[in-house]
C-alpha cells in the first residue's frame, strides 16, 4: 500500500508539471473616469475561432452582450464561464487573476482576447489581443480605451 | 409651405414615438402562453440539476424567477424561459437592489479559488482560479 502511495506521489509529481502552467493574468485599467468595466478574457485559435473562456469579471449577465465578441462566440452561455466569474473593475484599478492552464495553449497559435465594457461608455471588443507564446511572458501589451496594459506571467 | 412642415413634424413626432418604444421594450421579458408553461416542479429540477439551491421561484416579467445560491454558494437571481426552461438572465445578487447599475464593483466580488472552472481544456483539471482587484 506504501509503495503504492509513493507510486501515484511519483507519477503525479511527475506529470503535472508537464500539463500544468500557473499563469498570472495581469490587467491594468485606465483612468477612463466611469463605472467598473466589465471584461471577458477568452481564448481563440490562430483563425479567431473561439476555444473558451478564462475569466469574466462584472457579476451582471444582463450586461454581457456588451462584451460583443465574447458574446457573438458563447451566445452567454452560463456554462462557459460556471466558476470564473468576479466583480467588475473600476477605474485606475488591477484585476490580477490566477489559474493553471494547459501547457498546449502556448506557442501553439492560440490568443488571448480581452473585451471591455463601461456603463454609458462606448464597447471595445477584443480591446487585447495577445498570441500566448512563452517569448510573450512578462511583456505588457496595451489596451486601445479602458485598458492601460495587459501581461501574462508565470 | 406651412401644411408641409406640420405634416414633417408629425411623421418626425411619430417616428420618435415609436423608436421611444423600442426603446422602452425589456428584451428579458418572456412572452409563452400560459397553456405552453411547464411546472413549478420542472423549474425545481432544473435547478437542482445545476447544483442549485432553490430558496423561492416566483413569476416575474412573464419568466419564472428563482432566487437562492449557485453551487459555489453564492446568491443568484435566476430568471428562466417558462415553456423551454433555457437560462434568460443570470444575476450573482449582493446588495445592490437597483437593477440598472452595474457599478457595485466592490460588493459582488466573487468568493475567489472556490469555484471549479468550466471543463473547456483550458484550465488544468481540478484547479481553481483565482482573481483579485486591487
Amino acid at each position: 500500500m506504501k509503495s503504492l502511495l509513493y507510486a501515484l506521489a511519483l507519477s503525479t509529481a511527475l506529470t503535472v508539471p508537464a500539463m500544468a502552467r500557473p499563469v498570472t493574468l495581469t490587467t491594468n485599467m485606465n483612468s477612463y473616469g466611469g463605472d467598473g468595466a466589465y471584461l471577458a478574457l477568452y481564448v481563440t485559435d490562430a483563425q479567431g475561432a473561439y476555444q473558451g473562456s478564462l475569466w469574466l469579471a462584472g457579476g451582471k449577465s444582463k450586461y454581457y452582450t456588451h462584451l460583443s465578441d465574447w458574446y457573438r462566440a458563447t451566445q452567454g452561455n452560463p456554462a462557459e464561464i460556471n466558476g470564473i466569474t468576479g466583480a467588475s473593475v473600476g477605474a485606475g484599478r488591477q484585476l490580477k487573476i490566477t489559474l493553471d492552464l494547459a501547457d498546449s495553449l502556448f506557442d501553439a497559435g492560440y490568443e488571448l482576447h480581452i473585451d471591455a465594457s463601461v456603463e454609458d461608455m462606448r464597447d471595445s471588443p477584443s480591446e487585447v489581443v495577445v498570441p500566448l507564446t512563452t517569448q510573450g511572458m512578462g511583456q505588457p501589451v496595451p489596451g486601445r480605451r479602458y485598458i492601460r496594459d495587459f501581461t501574462y506571467d508565470m | 409651405m406651412k401644411k408641409y412642415l406640420i405634416a414633417a413634424t408629425f411623421v418626425t413626432g411619430l417616428a420618435g414615438l415609436g423608436t421611444m418604444g423600442m426603446a422602452l421594450a425589456d428584451d428579458d421579458d418572456c412572452r409563452v402562453p400560459m397553456a405552453d408553461w411547464q411546472p413549478r416542479d420542472a423549474v425545481q429540477n432544473m435547478a437542482e440539476a445545476q447544483g442549485w439551491t432553490v430558496r423561492r421561484i416566483k413569476t416575474d416579467d412573464g419568466c419564472y424567477e428563482i432566487k437562492g445560491r449557485d453551487a459555489q454558494g453564492r446568491e443568484i437571481e435566476v430568471k428562466i424561459d417558462p415553456g423551454t426552461l433555457a437560462i434568460v438572465e443570470m444575476e450573482y445578487d449582493d446588495d445592490d437592489d437597483d437593477d440598472d447599475d452595474r457599478g457595485g464593483r466592490d460588493r459582488n466580488q466573487t468568493p475567489t479559488g472556490t469555484g471549479q472552472p468550466p471543463a473547456n481544456g483550458l484550465f488544468v483539471p481540478g484547479s481553481k482560479p483565482g482573481a483579485v482587484v486591487q
